[in-house]
């Protein structure tokens, strides 16, 4: 039905007006403006359209240019034929060689990441020195000459062999010297290659010198026996060990061997059996070596002559002329007991002494002849070639460059600009000298005064060889292609010579081929091969001949004492020493950041040299605490802080070589004062004491230790005993007395579960006796695990990262009674503070089972894993650092700064091409982060990874931790404590084991053992 | 209010002649309707200069890490917890004046109550800044919170005393808000109603349409009341968390069953400290001389006496407890105190706290307002230091020797802390230019049986016991705002 209702919408519609029948028609009631728009008149409204169309227009192109910001690009390019031998996250591990010692590359996707030890290394067995664990970041150091150069310009090899090769000729032709001047050399292949340089040049010759000299030694045995050779030592044979002022277990020779061969006298093993040898050591400074000994006694400079003569006396029984008592009584009688002693050892026992002076080294051979040490702790027949260079020879080339003689100079691995004693007179020389040729990869000291620099490789990038001691052959094998525009040096000498071989790779292997494969019962290429495996050939050892000393000793003892006499210091004088540090060594590395933050084993300090004083002279001469004293001696003068250094003779001061380098790069410039300067050249040698004038300045200039708290303050954490004691009593002050009930707050909870460890339980034990505290192990730890280098303001702030660290502590016997004083306040009322103790404790990560750090962060940011780590999960911490406060042994580190991306650290590892050295496995660090010791679980997960693929069970051994993987002493064994027959499992179960602070209950997973000193009552008093 | 009389030996809670309801008003609310005068500019400005200062030293943190501050590896916490510390413990005495004694009906809160819920707000608005600014990674802090995440189980960990503490402050911070705020709406109403234009508006959201009725008058009771309830065990249980993060942790120093009442009544000892130093100054500066009273100055110097004893008996007995308990890192801990590096810091602790505040025995001094008023500012230090010595002097010194350390501030721990006070002071002088400073409507209840004027009154009217009034007027001569000559005539 249809509606008829109509409806309207308005009076107007309804009343049909004209206006409305009007509009009506059109479909809008009002006229839309769109001609006004489109015409003129939309122009001139408020927001004209075309001034939005503009405002957009500009929006989106400016947005989109804004946008257009380019984004870093990383490329990273899959290979396109992939090498056979390469897989993305396995490393490739190349035998090699360092410094004589066989080593084995680490090598992640070409690239090396690590030096380790090879396990059966004649020297160290697999332990490493804290430089050959450092030596893999020099290849990544930006401070390499990355260039050849001549006058001071990049340049091309083809114009500087061209130059380098008409000058030859020219210097050649015109009779003058062509002096190749190196350190010591015993790369045999290097060898060859100068020999066969100085057959192309008649006129050349080799001169070879070492910074820190053993000339002395050299000497005396020529004099002695007439064999110009360095000595191989045993200290393994040796049941007693005295030792003058030779550093052996640091800086003397063959550091990381003496110490593999000492500590198997004193470790565990060697204890279990109730033996242990006795060292006594007398010297000047403190010294690391001096810090292991079980009876040290300090003596001066200039007393060290005149014990080893009343020594000498006391054993043969004569009195040689100019013998007089020591000024130290204490030292006097000390002389005579260890006579004593060393009769009664009579072919085990050994006599050393650091000391670089003819005379005194060859009575030192005198006394050895008399203890029959040679052929039994003395190996004259397969000597060391670890040092062979010749003082005189480079005193020579001096004297003869400055008088217009040498033609052309040629350095490799030598930098006499800086560690000869006169620098001015090495600049006044060079400028006689018409070629000078700088084969260093750093623009150090002396290369900066050279007119040709042909930069050698880094050896990770060479070919060659090595021979650190008679019969021992180590091939060196390049890891990774050369980074810069480098050539090998050996490779330049072949050049310039002429040589009909090429290159250096065939060179070493004709070398190998006709010299030395044989030695190993090696041929062939299959010898080649075998030996680039195994990385040395061992010719079976000349049997040692024993040898008398038949000489008349007078001359000697008058020369010993009057270089004595020389060296007395007059009141308000000192006795000046100048020794190398374990870190630094003779400063060649003074631009590797990993050594110069590496603390120093005796006093702590990082980034700098100081000098050394006893705290009774400091007290005597009001010097504040590193208050800058000048020192002056042969008229040359540095300014350093004082260090008060316990045991330090009084009237001593000990500075060490190796810092004030002013052109090794960027680290290491201006770090610490140069101490070569004060060195003497005497009697052939080199004299490393002086007498000195020190004067206070009252500067202050703060030197940055890790640890500036010396003493244990009668607490626990450090336990020792006597040998005596300890044969009575294997337990004897370890604390444990057997089982005790132990309560827990979780006994029989669900927590109790958690606590299991199924499978694997990774703990460690520490040989307190074994450790020598070198600090090897915080290098090794620092490389495998990205751990960034602070610098000195960072360290003084206490701030290092150092996952592992040696903790040191002297405690001191001021009755005799062997009462020793551990406490502060105890200590400050001492007057002798000489009759000093001293004890090394490696500390990193207990990872304890009860772990208080665990339990107070509020984001499960660290937390136990059912292998008994204490494990550290980087995303979620957000830095409340509430779990290094809990944690009792101090071993959590925070990320102050970005250290991986900040400008002030920028020196040292923080820029893209260093940080090539950063093992994968391991992540960096973010800032605002916590970290530890994560007992190198990348290495753990990659034992266990290989185990599973070969479908066995994880061997004892198979996982190595960085720290123990490098210790010469073997003091760090790591492993599975659920394998009964694991080492660690034996280890722990020692009567000497305890744990650092168990009354905590925190439940260590690092055991400790004792200490255990060889004194003797009559010494120590 | 009250229709009884109250006591005549009781004093007066409110001084001045002939007040009434509308002179209250006219009196409280002169700072917030006019125009501030020079003295609130100076102190605004230096307050300003001061926050300034803590925004540099902060985004200068932000910017290049924790590092910018004197930490090291042994001591994690120095200036950052102490400053937390300090102002947590701060702002108790707020909530103890505002909720304790409003259960205990304590009626003389009524002036100074508002100020101190004040100070407890921003106090707390202090201490929390310093919680997020000491993480390592602050833009991360929400890690604290137990938001459900895409890890599955990953969780916070409420074994830790430092994720108790997030709630705790959390807690304490939003009651302590809800408390205050709602006590504010009857003035904010009374503001609104006398105010005009965009103010008038203002106030008027503020007030959330207070009408003042009857029922609403009722309701505001009940909440003031159940709030008090919750608020209250707050007083105990947050600086009881507090010191958690200490007693549960097994540093010697830190490692000790008595810190959860040390703490709470430090707190209080601190935060009435700090109620003095404001109120002293806000009393002049505005005033509020008839309202903020000698007798009110003396009752919280009292309580600065008890709980100060207190907190002395609490440091003699963890000496003791050191002695007796033959821990050695105890005792060399407390040893330590005195004898150590920072024996400085341990004779500021022990000699600001209990030393210099036993003099509060004598009612000369705690009537005396300079005295009184250098002696908030000794507790104050006293305090700072007292946290210093817990935390630093305890962390310096632990178990193994060979990382002991001295901690050095730098530039920026300073300024952080100076700038943190000045943060405080800018909320403090804005609160009372904007809100009143003393609450209105609970001041009004004082009026008539609790003030002078009733007094007064009662004793003109001649009923009273002459003995109790002669008490009266003795005990009216220490306040300074009270003319005793008009009561020579009487």
């Amino acid at each position: 039905m249809d509606s008829n209702k109509k409806y309207w919408k308005g009076l107007e519609e309804l009343n049909k007006t004209p206006e409305f029948v009007e509009k009506n028609k059109h479909e809008f009631a009002e006229p839309i403006p769109i001609e006004e728009v489109l015409s003129g008149g939309g122009l001139s409204a408020k927001t004209p359209r075309r001034d939005f169309l503009k405002a957009l227009g500009f929006g989106v192109g400016a947005v989109t240019l804004a946008a257009c910001q380019k984004v870093p690009v990383h490329k990273s390019i899959p290979y396109l034929i992939k090498p056979e031998e390469v897989t993305p996250g396995v490393a490739n591990y190349y035998s090699s060689t360092y410094d004589g010692s066989a080593i084995l590359v680490k090598t992640r996707e070409g690239r090396p990441i690590k030096v380790e030890g090879n396990p059966n290394d004649l020297l160290s067995k697999g332990g490493l020195s804290a430089q050959a664990q450092a030596s893999v970041l020099e290849l990544y150091d930006t401070s390499r000459i990355k260039d050849p150069q001549q006058n001071g310009n990049d340049s091309s090899w083809g114009s500087v062999d061209a130059f380098v090769k008409s000058e030859l000729a020219a210097i050649a032709a015109s009779g003058k010297t062509i002096s190749i001047v190196t350190s010591t050399i015993h790369s045999p292949s290097t060898q060859a290659v100068i020999a066969d340089f100085i057959l192309k040049y008649p006129t050349a010759k080799h001169v070879s010198y070492d910074a820190v000299s053993y000339t002395g030694i050299i000497k005396a045995n020529q004099n002695s026996f007439g064999k110009a050779v360095l000595p191989h030592y045993n200290f393994d044979k040796a049941d007693i060990i005295v030792s003058f002022g030779a550093d052996f277990l640091g800086t003397w020779i063959s550091g990381e061997e003496f110490t593999r061969q000492y500590v198997s006298n004193r470790n565990n093993k060697s204890l279990e059996a109730k033996k242990m040898s006795r060292h006594i050591q007398f010297e000047t400074g403190m010294s690391m070596t001096g810090t292991n000994a079980d009876v040290r006694v300090a003596i001066k400079p200039s007393e060290e002559g005149p014990a080893l003569v009343n020594l000498y006396n006391a054993l043969s029984g004569t009195t040689l002329p100019g013998s007089k008592k020591l000024t130290t009584a204490n030292a006097d009688k000390a002389i005579l007991l260890v006579a004593t002693e060393l009769k009664a050892a009579k072919g085990k026992a050994l006599v050393v002494c650091g000391s670089n002076d003819v005379a005194a080294q060859v009575l030192v051979n005198a006394i050895n002849s008399l203890l029959g040490s040679y052929g039994t702790t003395i190996n004259l027949d397969n000597p060391s070639r670890q040092y062979a260079g010749n003082d005189g020879e480079i005193v020579d080339f001096i004297t003869q460059a400055k008088n217009g003689t040498v033609g052309a100079a040629i350095f490799l691995d030598a930098n006499p600009a800086y560690d000869y004693h006169s620098a001015d007179a090495v600049k006044d020389a060079l400028k006689n000298v018409r070629l000078k040729v700088s084969l260093s990869d750093h623009a150090d000291e002396t290369t900066t005064l050279c007119n040709v620099v042909a930069p050698n490789h880094h050896y990770l990038e060479s070919w060659g060889d090595d021979s650190s001691v008679e019969g021992y052959y180590t091939i060196m094998q390049p890891t990774i292609n050369p980074v810069n525009n480098t050539r090998q040096a050996e490779q330049s000498l072949l050049v310039w010579s002429d040589n009909a071989v090429k290159d250096y790779y065939t060179y070493v292997r004709n070398n190998w081929n006709t010299n030395l494969l044989a030695k190993g019962g090696l041929s062939g290429q299959a010898g080649w091969e075998t030996l680039l495996q195994t990385g040395f050939v061992l010719a079976a050892p000349v049997a040692a001949g024993t040898y008398t000393f038949n000489q008349d000793l007078n001359a000697v003892a008058q020369t010993i004492q009057s270089q004595s006499a020389k060296l007395v210091a007059g009141d308000n004088k000192f006795e000046l020493q100048v020794y190398q540090s374990v870190g630094m060594r003779d400063g060649k590395k003074a631009n590797n950041p990993w050594l110069q933050e590496l603390p120093d084993p005796v006093s702590k300090v990082t980034w700098d040299n100081y000098a050394a004083m006893s705290p009774s002279d400091i007290k005597r001469l009001s010097l504040d605490e590193f208050e800058v004293v000048e020192i002056e001696a042969n008229g040359y003068k540095i300014s350093l802080p004082v260090l008060s250094q316990p045991g330090q003779a009084p009237g001593t001061v000990s500075v060490a070589v190796g810092y004030g380098r002013t052109a090794a790069g960027l680290v290491g410039n201006n770090v610490g004062k140069n101490a070569y300067p004060f060195y003497t050249f005497s009697n052939g040698t080199f004299q490393t004491a002086a007498i000195a004038n020190l004067n206070g300045t009252g500067d202050i200039f703060p030197l940055s230790q890790t640890q500036t708290h010396h003493s244990i303050e009668g607490r626990n954490i450090i336990r020792e005993a006597t040998f005596t004691e300890y044969k009575k009593d294997a337990s004897v002050n370890s604390g444990s007395h057997g089982e005790h009930k132990e309560y827990d707050l979780w006994e029989g909870s669900k927590d109790d579960e958690i606590h299991a460890r199924p499978v694997y339980d990774w703990v460690m034990a520490i040989d307190l006796n074994a450790c020598t505290g070198c600090g090897a192990c915080v290098v090794a730890c620092s490389a495998e695990n990205n751990i960034p280098v602070v610098g000195k303001d960072e360290v003084g702030r206490r701030r290092e990262m150092h996952w592992i660290r040696i903790d040191r502590y002297y405690s001191y016997n001021d009755d005799g009674n062997g009462n020793a004083v551990t406490k502060e306040r105890e200590i400050a009322k001492l007057d002798d503070l000489n009759n000093v103790t001293v004890v090394h404790q490696p500390m990193l990560c207990q990872h304890c089972d009860h772990a208080p750090c665990e339990t107070v962060c509020p984001v499960l940011a660290t937390v136990h894993s059912s292998e008994g780590l204490n494990q550290m999960a980087y995303n979620r911490c957000v830095g409340t650092r509430y779990c290094a406060n809990n944690c009792p042994y101090k071993v959590r580190r925070f990320n102050w700064f970005n250290y991986w991306n900040d400008s002030r650290f920028d020196n040292y590892l923080n820029n893209e091409h260093t940080q090539l050295v950063l093992n994968p496995d391991v992540t960096t660090r973010f800032r605002g982060v916590m970290e530890k010791c994560s007992m190198c679980v990348q290495r753990i997960q990659a034992g266990k990874l290989q185990a599973k693929i070969e479908k066995r069970p994880l061997k004892d051994g198979e996982v190595k931790v960085a720290c123990q993987q490098t210790c010469s002493a073997n003091a760090i064994v790591f492993g599975n404590r659920n394998d009964k027959t694991s080492e660690v499992y034996k280890a722990l179960q020692s009567e000497r084991t305890y744990y650092v602070l168990e009354e905590l209950n925190v439940k260590p997973g690092i055991g400790y053992q004792v200490k255990v000193r060889n004194t003797s009552s009559e010494l120590q008093a | 209010m009250a229709s009884h009389n109250e006591s005549i030996i009781r004093e007066p809670l409110m001084t001045g002649k002939d007040i009434t309801y509308a002179q209250i008003t006219n009196d409280i609310l002169l700072p917030v309707e006019n125009k501030p005068n020079k003295a609130w500019w100076i102190g605004f400005t230096v307050a300003s200069l001061g926050s300034l200062l803590w925004v540099v030293a902060i985004s200068y943190t932000f910017w290049f890490g924790l590092g910018a501050w004197g930490l090291n590896k042994t001591i994690g916490w120095a200036w950052d917890i102490t400053g937390f510390v300090w102002w947590v413990g701060i702002g108790h005495a707020g909530t103890l004046i505002s909720a304790v004694l409003l259960l205990f009906r304590q009626n003389w809160r009524n002036s100074i109550n508002r100020s101190a819920e004040a100070m407890t707000i921003f106090a707390v608005i202090c201490a929390a800044t310093y919680i997020v600014a000491h993480m390592g990674r602050p833009w991360l802090a929400y890690f604290t919170l137990p938001l459900p995440n895409q890890y599955g189980s990953l969780w916070v960990n409420w074994n830790s005393a430092l994720m108790m503490d997030v709630f705790a402050i959390s807690t304490y911070f939003s009651v302590s808000l809800l408390f205050w705020y709602t006590g504010l709406l009857p003035d904010i109403a009374a503001i609104r109603d006398r105010a005009t234009g965009l103010r008038r508006r203002i106030y008027s959201i503020m007030s959330f349409g207070w009408t003042g009725s009857l029922k609403t008058w009722q309701r505001f009771e009940t909440v003031s009341l159940i709030l008090a309830g919750i608020a209250t065990p707050l007083v105990l249980s947050v600086h009881t968390i507090v010191s958690f993060d200490f007693a549960t942790s097994l540093v010697p120093g830190w490692h000790t069953t008595i810190f959860p009442p040390y703490f709470v009544a430090g707190a209080i000892f601190s935060g009435f400290a700090m109620v003095q130093t404001l109120l002293l100054v806000t009393r002049k500066v505005l005033g509020l001389e008839n309202y903020i009273t000698m007798f009110h100055i003396e009752s919280m110097n009292k309580i600065i006496l008890l709980t100060g004893s207190i907190v002395g008996v609490a440091y003699l007995t963890e000496f003791f407890i050191a002695w007796y308990s033959g821990s050695e890192y105890e005792q060399y801990t407390f040893l330590n105190r005195f004898i150590g590096p920072y024996w400085w810091a341990g004779c500021m602790m022990y000699g600001c706290n209990v030393i210099m505040t036993q003099v509060m025995w004598f009612k000369k001094v705690r009537t005396n307002i300079a005295l009184s008023w250098g002696f908030s500012i000794i507790v104050n230090i006293g305090m700072w230091f007292e946290r210093f010595v817990i935390i630093v002097t305890s962390l310096h010194r632990d178990y193994i020797p060979s990382s002991w350390a001295m901690f050095y501030p730098t530039w920026v721990d300073v300024s952080v802390f100076i700038g943190s006070i000045g943060i405080f002071f800018t909320m403090f002088l804005l609160f009372i230019r904007v809100l009143p400073s003393v609450a209105i409507a609970e001041v009004k209840l004082l009026l008539k049986s609790s003030s002078e004027q009733a007094k007064k009154k009662l004793i003109d009217e001649g009923h009273l016991e002459p003995a109790e009034v002669q008490y009266y007027k003795e005990s009216l001569t220490k306040y300074d705002s009270v003319d005793m000559a008009d009561y020579e005539k009487v």
